[in-house]
């Protein structure tokens, strides 16, 4: 029977989610139209484009590579171990996705850099500093590492996680050795995840913001991104941030080209579950050493941020209205922008599942990953540059430019969460809810929302901490008086007031945690509680 | 002779309790019946060491099995599906059904003669995902003569098959049986794999086996 038969008509769901995407498509059109209005009449600029293209690609092919082999060593160790606190240590990895880059970077600095706690421990005992590379290419690194292997390690441990239990006992049934075990059963598993995998994590670090900005350490380091915002905000290049902008988006187009032949790559942020087959001996050995690095990795640089943060300095910060009005409008802007994803993702998951075409799912679905290939600062940009050709000032328009960008940024990941749970209960359900003749509302009531709310809670949270922990966007449209906390937090560390930036970083990384851990609970239990 | 005396288990935050007792002889295919959640897996992963018991007693020729990891325990088993690593040739599966170390040469040598025994000479190059069904089970059933063990679990082997299919298995696994002296233990819910197979049975119901 074909699938078109079983599913319900919903003419309106269709038609919302078709306006929708022409206006995302627009909106696209718009700023790319924009930048490249700019860029022709715009005179000759000094920018070395393939400098800083040879050292994007540099480092976030090294970050992606090294950020593979460490998630893919965490995974095998989390999934071999069981222990109290596991499912604590798999939820700290899959917050990684969520995790500000500028919180990852300033942690680092708190730990190894030159006032860090390793540094003063080295000069405390041996009196001695240690002359860490934190700044530089080194420092870019292990920041992305950081984070991208966290994010590498919760993705491949549901990948080892699905493993059937039958092929589980039959390979412990055979006594296969631990060498065996992974080139057999878990490779198998690990191995068509990698390049999709790899292509997102090279992106995340192709178009990576807030760790080059902090941690870059100079021209020599610079990326794209960076050389974006330097070219608008501090030289006043405007042709130049153009011409980066398009090289930009032609590379992230291609990236994005190439990661629709890989094998998709689904979030996971739920709980793992071990099989009971455990190795033995010096590999049971190496996997809590991994572990017990890949934590010490991860969580010292967050716990540094609030062990530095949570402290007197911030009586002081309390009582300043300007550290309050950038609470408040990081925590407006996060609100908003998570309603405003929801709403987008919703819309269009619910119209693509509401029709068997396999071109019109494409189409209304293409224009939202669009901004996969637009990166945060090459948006801010087209924004910029459109708000400017209406007649704008910037300043004016910047908290719907900075509401809606972020939203957009957020919703291919929204997206990539709530369109399969929705064309799963279309087509699994679809049959039983025409012959109820449900209406459009009771389908969404009843049968919908009880089965994707999880999904919509972490949606949710989502949209709200990438919002939060924006740099890129903000960048480019903050003021004086229209300032988020991480724009605060870069400008504090601007103005060498380290423990202002320590105590907004404390701030953000606990708002951060607790929309990533409460957020998803919150719809679950609302929909349990209504069901 | 595989005997079991009031083995039992009961699932961890549940009330599903099962107590086992049941003999099973050498050379023979002792069947156990039951419906679809009667405790048949649970039975299985007993003997094959996948769980273990809070009491009771499983002895091989009055040897207790309890203290053996699965993989030191002498069995093998065969599943419904799930029974090959497909990415791997034929070879390459049986292979591991060899003592690690074997050398190359005798390696080749007795897959070769596995293979050719469960009716699939020549095959040993061919990936494991494009066999049949039938084949992988018969080349699963070459690997457990490799590892020549003297207890052979089937959980619903022959489900998955089609008639004709079923009838050539039926025959492999009983012929191997008599031959290497295997006890073997086939679970399943078909009457008609029972009713060709068995030569002692059991039934599953309430947790319990009543023989017959």
């Amino acid at each position: 029977m074909p699938r078109s038969s079983s599913l319900p008509r919903r003419p309106l769901r269709l038609v919302a989610g078709a306006a929708l995407a022409v206006s995302i498509a627009a909106l696209v059109g718009l700023v790319l139209a924009s930048i490249l209005r700019a860029s022709t009449g715009a005179a000759a600029s000094s920018v070395d484009v393939w400098h800083l293209v040879v050292m994007t690609v540099t480092q976030a092919a090294l970050s992606t590579v090294l950020s593979l082999l460490v998630g893919m060593a965490l995974a095998w160790s989390l999934n071999r171990l069981r222990f109290f606190g596991r499912d604590l240590i798999v939820g700290l990895f899959a917050s990684a996705i969520v995790t500000p880059g500028l919180i990852v970077a300033f942690g680092l600095l708190a730990v190894w850099g030159r006032a860090g706690w390793v540094n003063q421990t080295s000069l405390a005992l041996t009196g001695q500093p240690l002359e860490l590379p934190v700044f530089g290419l080194g420092g870019i690194l292990a920041a992305h590492v950081i984070l991208d292997a966290s994010f590498a390690a919760r993705i491949l441990l549901a990948r080892l996680d699905a493993i059937p239990e039958a092929r589980l006992k039959m390979g412990q049934s055979l006594g296969l050795s631990a060498i065996q075990r992974f080139a057999v059963i878990d490779w198998p598993m690990l191995g068509p995840t990698l390049p999709g995998l790899g292509a997102i994590i090279f992106l995340l670090a192709f178009t990576s913001f807030p760790i080059v900005l902090l941690l870059g350490g100079g021209p020599a380091n610079q990326t794209l991104e960076v050389a974006i915002y330097a070219a608008v905000r501090l030289d006043f290049d405007l042709a130049g941030a153009v011409q980066l902008a398009l090289v930009q988006i032609a590379i992230c187009s291609a990236i994005i080209l190439a990661t629709a032949a890989f094998a998709p790559v689904s979030a996971a942020t739920g709980r793992s579950r071990p099989p009971r087959w455990r190795d033995t001996g010096l590999v049971h050995a190496a996997q809590w050493t991994i572990l017990a690095v890949g934590i010490f990795g991860f969580a010292l640089p967050l716990l540094a941020i609030l062990i530095d943060g949570i402290g007197p300095g911030i009586i002081d910060l309390a009582q300043r209205p300007s550290f309050w009005r950038a609470v408040a409008t990081s925590l407006a802007l996060g609100a908003g922008s998570a309603a405003l994803t929801l709403l987008l993702a919703l819309t269009i998951g619910m119209a693509r599942a509401a029709t068997a075409s396999r071109t019109a799912r494409t189409a209304i679905g293409a224009p939202a990953y669009a901004y996969l290939a637009v990166p945060a600062v090459v948006l801010s940009l087209g924004a910029f540059l459109l708000v400017r050709d209406m007649g704008l000032f910037p300043e004016i328009a910047a908290p719907v430019v900075v509401l809606v960008a972020n939203a957009l940024l957020a919703l291919p990941f929204a997206l990539a969460t709530l369109a399969p749970p929705l064309e799963a209960v279309a087509t699994s359900r679809g049959r039983l809810i025409r012959s109820l003749g449900l209406s459009g509302w009771s389908q969404f009531r009843a049968v919908e929302w009880p089965l994707i709310s999880r999904d919509a809670g972490v949606v949710v949270a989502l949209s709200f901490c990438f919002s939060l922990g924006d740099l890129g966007v903000i960048a480019l449209f903050g003021t004086e008086d229209f300032t988020t906390l991480p724009l605060a937090m870069y400008r504090a560390l601007g103005a060498y007031r380290s423990n202002d930036a320590a105590t907004i970083a404390a701030l953000m990384l606990l708002i951060t945690i607790a929309a990533f851990t409460l957020l998803p609970r919150l719809f679950g239990r609302s929909t349990d509680a209504a069901s | 002779m595989l005997q079991a005396d009031r083995l039992a288990f009961t699932y961890p935050g549940t009330t599903r309790h099962y107590e086992f007792s049941f003999t099973a002889l050498t050379g023979e295919i002792t069947a156990v019946s039951g419906q679809s959640g009667a405790g048949k897996s649970t039975l299985l992963d007993l003997i094959a060491g996948f769980l273990v018991p809070q009491s009771g007693s499983l002895t091989l020729d009055g040897t207790s099995l309890i203290p053996l990891p699965p993989e030191q325990r002498p069995v093998s088993i065969l599943f419904q599906s799930e029974t090959l690593f497909e990415h791997l040739s034929a070879g390459g599966n049986l292979a591991l059904g060899l003592p690690s170390g074997t050398p190359r040469e005798t390696a080749d040598q007795r897959i070769a003669a596995a293979l050719a025994e469960v009716g699939l000479p020549g095959i040993e190059k061919q990936r494991a995902a494009t066999l049949s069904g039938g084949e992988k089970q018969r080349v699963a059933l070459a690997r457990t003569l490799l590892r020549n063990r003297p207890v052979l679990l089937l959980d619903e082997p022959f489900s998955a098959l089609d008639d004709s299919t079923r009838a050539t298995m039926r025959d492999l696994v009983r012929g191997l049986t008599e031959r290497h002296r295997w006890i073997t233990m086939l679970v399943s819910h078909h009457m008609d794999d029972i009713d060709a197979l068995a030569t002692g049975r059991y039934r599953l119901e309430d947790g319990q086996l009543h023989q017959g």
